[in-house]
């Protein structure tokens, strides 16, 4: 079960890898993207997941503080292969993962490389962002209310982000070679618009997995709608 | 009350074998099932977190590191479990249970926290409760420390023993830098470890209340032990009251103050004692103040502590009363890239002084230490430390020693 897991997780990274190999692309998803038709649906979520715990601090002298919740109804609905013409050069763009009540908000992010991400702290207390991913490794350091600092994602791939103070707070960024993605609504609504005429593989992220794959026709004009099941 | 399950194993094969363990491990370690998060059970009734640190050093023949006469800080193998359990938004049950040197068990804490309001930050906490004096007490675990050596103050042994006491300054005076190790007329003559002047080893029994309103953090505790020596069971009808107050005027600044005051001396000792003199005139006493900062990628810390003691003066030439300890500790982490850092401590223990037969000295050895080191994170919770330690003292058989020490440290 655990290999299984791991064998889906690198295949999730590999085929966000390999998706394509130019950069410098814009962040809008295919939501934003020019032209009519492509592929909607509704990507189901059977079990949501369970907000991590903050680990028992046992050595503390009182309960922690409240937090907020994180949106865990979200995931990633993305082509694993793009068409011709995906990777045309475009402008980088800019996105928010903002921290408040030691929560990052968004939870899960998507965008395109050479998207600038900015990290404000909208919380009373220090926060320190970082990853260990090897799709961008950082360390913004601390920083108070009321600041932001950036990063630039540069390559494709899955970025886990972590506060170095608060060991519960965690976010996901993920980073595309092509416009043809979308996180989707908190009801599992999708749309991946733009998409050339051509039989596709949708794939369903959640929760750091790719979780399910379909093949996807898309029409001449109009959209493909189909729907994808997270069990 | 510490259990050994298990007869010694060689701890240096028993650290690399968890090295090895470990470090097979780390390169799939997150993929391959090791916990990464907190363990939930029952929909968040119960969560469950641990640590387990690995920590190997080189030979400490002076026993700066020790923590009694057989564990050193440095050579140890130590499985930590926490648990939470939540009855309702009020009233949780919290617990550390330790596996140390890989083999004693030891139920670290376990008390009941009661939220009277639940909405606001007002905890009473009863039971076998975290320390309440003092900055650095998270600095006993892995991942409290960013060093690998504890702080002076929260580890060295001093000669001074809750069991047993010096009938004069020169029985005193003879224990100088040996407090690993120590021996007094009156009480218990067994040799012994002595003291720290807070003791993290063990946690101490009582009634802690804890508040947060603004800048402002408070706490307050009544407890069975003193701060160099908790206890879950009373040796003394004595009552120890702690209490700490924290200030954060800004982000990144951190201010503390923190006072405690409370019967040291075992009541056995008493039947050593002449008529007239009890243990019930010792009395441990501290303040201590802390400072810290932090922005970007530094972190520094510092702290002093003033902690004094009182004992029976039984015979000639006596004991200058209150005994009395200094501490001072800075400490600082640099960030040098993502995931890994540098960081740096410097520590000292100076000692009031007494006057015997033959001479004046400190009544036990002024005690430097400096460790440098550097910390790299594997992944987020799996983490590798090493480090130098330098230490010198001016009293004992060993007076200078310097260590190599490394530690893997993975948490959940």
């Amino acid at each position: 079960m655990v290999l299984r897991r791991f064998a889906i997780r690198a295949a999730a990274a590999l085929l966000v890898l390999v998706v394509g190999p130019l950069a410098g692309t814009p962040a809008v998803s295919a939501r934003q993207a020019p032209g009519a038709g492509g592929i909607r649906g509704r990507l189901d979520i059977k079990r949501v997941a369970r907000q991590a715990d903050r680990r028992p601090d046992v050595s503390a002298p009182g309960a922690p503080g409240p937090r907020d919740l994180m949106d865990l109804r979200r995931g990633v609905v993305y082509l694993d292969t793009a068409p011709r013409g995906a990777f045309d050069e475009r402008e980088p763009g800019r996105a928010i993962l903002d921290q408040r009540n030691e929560t990052f908000v968004p939870h899960v992010l998507a965008v395109m490389v050479g998207t600038v991400v900015d990290f404000p702290n909208s919380d009373r207390t220090y926060h320190n962002v970082f990853s260990l991913s090897r799709a961008r490794r950082f360390d913004l350091g601390r920083y108070a209310a009321g600041r932001s600092k950036s990063v630039r994602m540069d390559r494709p791939g899955v970025v886990r982000v972590f506060c170095d103070i608060h060991s519960h707070m965690n976010a996901f960024v993920l980073v595309f070679n092509h416009p043809f993605f979308d996180v989707t609504e908190p009801d599992g609504r999708f749309e991946v618009a733009g998409v050339p005429p051509g039989t596709y593989t949708l794939v369903g992220w959640y929760e750091g997995e790719s979780r399910v794959t379909r093949p996807v026709v898309v029409p001449a004009s109009g959209w493909a709608d189909i729907d994808l099941v997270v069990p | 009350m510490a259990v050994h399950l298990v007869p010694n194993t060689p701890l240096p094969l028993l650290g690399l074998a968890v090295l090895a363990i470990v470090m097979g491990g780390v390169a799939h370690a997150s993929a391959q099932g090791l916990p990464t998060e907190p363990i939930s059970i029952a929909n968040g009734t119960v969560v469950l977190g641990g640590e387990v640190v690995g920590t190997f050093g080189s030979e400490d023949p002076g026993y700066f590191n020790y923590t009694d006469y057989e564990y050193s800080a440095l050579r140890n193998f130590r499985m930590g479990l926490t648990a939470e359990v939540r009855a309702n938004a009020h009233v949780q049950v919290l617990t550390e249970i330790r596996l140390d040197q890989g083999h004693v068990f030891q139920p670290y804490g376990l008390y009941v926290r009661v939220r009277p309001w639940a909405a606001r930050r007002f905890d009473i906490q009863v039971g076998r409760i975290p320390p309440t004096f003092g900055a650095m007490a998270r600095a006993a675990y892995g991942s409290g420390n960013i060093l690998i050596g504890q702080p002076l103050a929260y580890q060295y042994l001093m000669s001074i023993r809750s069991t047993a006491i010096p009938a004069n300054a020169d029985d005193l005076l003879r224990m100088r830098g040996r407090g690993w190790l120590s021996s007094f007329p009156l009480g218990d003559r067994t040799p012994a470890a002595g003291l720290p002047i807070v003791n993290t080893s063990r946690w101490d029994t009582g009634v802690q209340v804890h508040g947060l309103r603004g800048i402002f953090e408070w706490t307050a505790a009544v407890t069975t032990g003193s701060l160099s020596d908790p206890r879950v069971q009373d040796n003394n009808h004595g009552r120890q009251l702690a209490g700490r107050l924290v200030g954060r005027p800004t982000a990144g600044v951190v201010l503390g103050a923190s006072v405690a005051r409370g019967a040291w001396l075992d009541a056995g000792v008493d039947a050593s004692l002449p008529q007239g003199q009890s243990t019930g005139q010792g009395r441990q006493a501290a303040v201590g103040g802390d400072a810290e900062y932090s922005a970007g990628a530094f972190l520094v810390r510092g702290e002093v502590i003033r902690s004094t003691w009182t004992l029976p003066l039984v015979e000639a030439p006596t004991i200058a009363l209150p005994l009395v300890t200094r501490s001072m500790l800075i400490e600082g982490r640099y960030k040098i890239s993502p995931g890994v850092y540098a960081a740096l401590r410097g520590e000292r223990l100076d000692f009031s002084t007494i006057t015997g037969t033959t001479r004046t000295a400190g009544w036990d050895a002024d005690t430097w230490r400096v460790e440098a080191g550097v910390g790299w994170s594997v992944i987020r919770n799996i983490q590798v430390k090493g480090a130098w330690q330098h230490n010198e003292r001016n009293g004992g058989r060993v007076r200078v020693d310097s260590l190599v020490t490394a530690q893997v440290l993975y948490w959940f």
